[in-house]
């Protein structure tokens, strides 16, 4: 007697088997209960228990992450220093009115932020042991800049409006980086560097 | 092991936003599932741990395109399966895996006494991750033909291949489906 192959009893278990396949299942225990150990071959599996990681690759990506966001920061604060250097010789130029004003604060504020960027490069202290306070504060600082990075860079995708929203943006990039710097400095005095 | 992951939006919103605790709330959220996917699938734990690590990398990297559309899991489980296939896919270039291996490799005897986890460990890397897509994440033969870069006839004649191999290697019935 023939009976049905693996392929006709996976096709029995997805609803899509042949008519001769439906009639003889109906018809042959055997092919019954070989459709019964199907599925039960398929729960077992599902109920495997869960495989966990052997060690703990968090710090591997997350030093992405760090690294990932100083990129993003230099290049902003690299972009906002050629476009103070630009915006400061447009200034030169008598006649310019309201919009010239906010795009000189914008640039000042790219200026600073970058300024404030390099200070913050010069007292670099990973991987120094730090107290639980001030990383618990770099973090947070750092969190929050990265978040004011991320909408300033949305806005370099869209057409460039509301920028008076954007100088704001910088405004707030610029305090928090000044903050940054003293977080740095008081660390870089706390590890005696 | 099925898993029904929901995340809150905000978390999501946060580590778009480059969030580090988010990403790391995501990160221990995921970490078990995306490492049982990649070691159901690979041989190897070392490979494993490189699946969950490059696919990480790979969701802070493109978490800001992650629009919501289905859940989260989805979203981070396709990259899982697409690095651990492709990781298949070197290996066999490098190796010429056989598409199915005999029972009996491994020191194994035909119908020995072992259990579902260690016969499934015996199959080929492509069977065993056609089998834990389709049965255990329900992938549809359409799905995983596409992540495999292979035809929807690959994906059903592989898991056949591979549960008539599960049936044969556990001893189970005599009569039919051989």
């Amino acid at each position: 007697m023939m009976h049905c192959t693996m392929d006709d009893l996976l096709a029995l278990r997805a609803g899509e088997a042949s008519v001769w396949a439906r009639r003889h299942a109906e018809e042959c225990a055997t092919c019954r209960a070989e459709l019964d150990a199907l599925y039960q071959r398929v729960a077992q599996l599902k109920a495997l228990p869960a495989l966990h990681p052997p060690r703990d690759r968090w710090a591997i990506v997350r030093q992405t992450v760090r690294t990932e966001r100083n990129r993003r920061r230099r290049t902003w604060g690299g972009w906002g220093l050629a476009a103070a250097a630009a915006l400061a010789g447009a200034l030169l130029v008598p006649g310019l009115g309201s919009n010239g004003k906010l795009q000189a604060e914008l640039s000042m504020a790219k200026n600073q932020s970058a300024t404030l960027q390099d200070q913050v490069d010069g007292y670099d202290v990973d991987g120094r042991v730090l107290t639980g306070r001030m990383a618990a504060k770099l973090a947070e600082l750092e969190d929050r800049i990265a978040v004011i990075d991320s909408d300033l860079e949305r806005r370099g995708t869209l057409k460039p409006q509301a920028q008076d929203a954007e100088l704001q943006l910088w405004k707030q990039r610029v305090d928090l980086m000044r903050q940054l710097v003293n977080v740095r400095i008081s660390t870089a005095r706390y590890v005696g560097l | 092991m099925t898993v029904a992951l929901a995340v809150p939006d905000i978390l999501v919103a946060r580590a778009q936003a480059g969030d580090e605790a988010a990403l790391e709330a995501l990160f221990r959220a995921f970490e078990t599932p995306v490492y049982n996917l990649a070691r159901r699938m690979l041989r190897n734990v070392e490979d494993a741990e490189d699946v969950l690590q490059e696919t990480f990398l790979e969701v802070v990297k493109s978490i800001r395109t992650y629009r919501g559309e289905g859940y989260l899991w989805g979203w981070v489980r396709r990259i899982a399966a697409t690095k651990a296939l492709m990781r298949i896919r070197r290996e066999q270039l490098r190796a010429t895996e056989p598409l199915d291996e005999e029972p009996g490799k491994h020191g194994m005897h035909v119908g020995a006494n072992i259990d579902l986890e260690r016969a499934f460990e015996q199959l080929s890397d492509t069977s065993r991750s056609v089998v834990w897509l389709h049965d255990v994440e329900g992938y549809t033969h359409e799905e995983i033909s596409e992540l495999m870069g292979k035809s929807v006839s690959f994906s059903k004649s592989q898991l056949a291949r591979a549960h008539a191999r599960l049936r044969r290697t556990l001893g189970e019935g005599e009569g039919a489906s051989t």
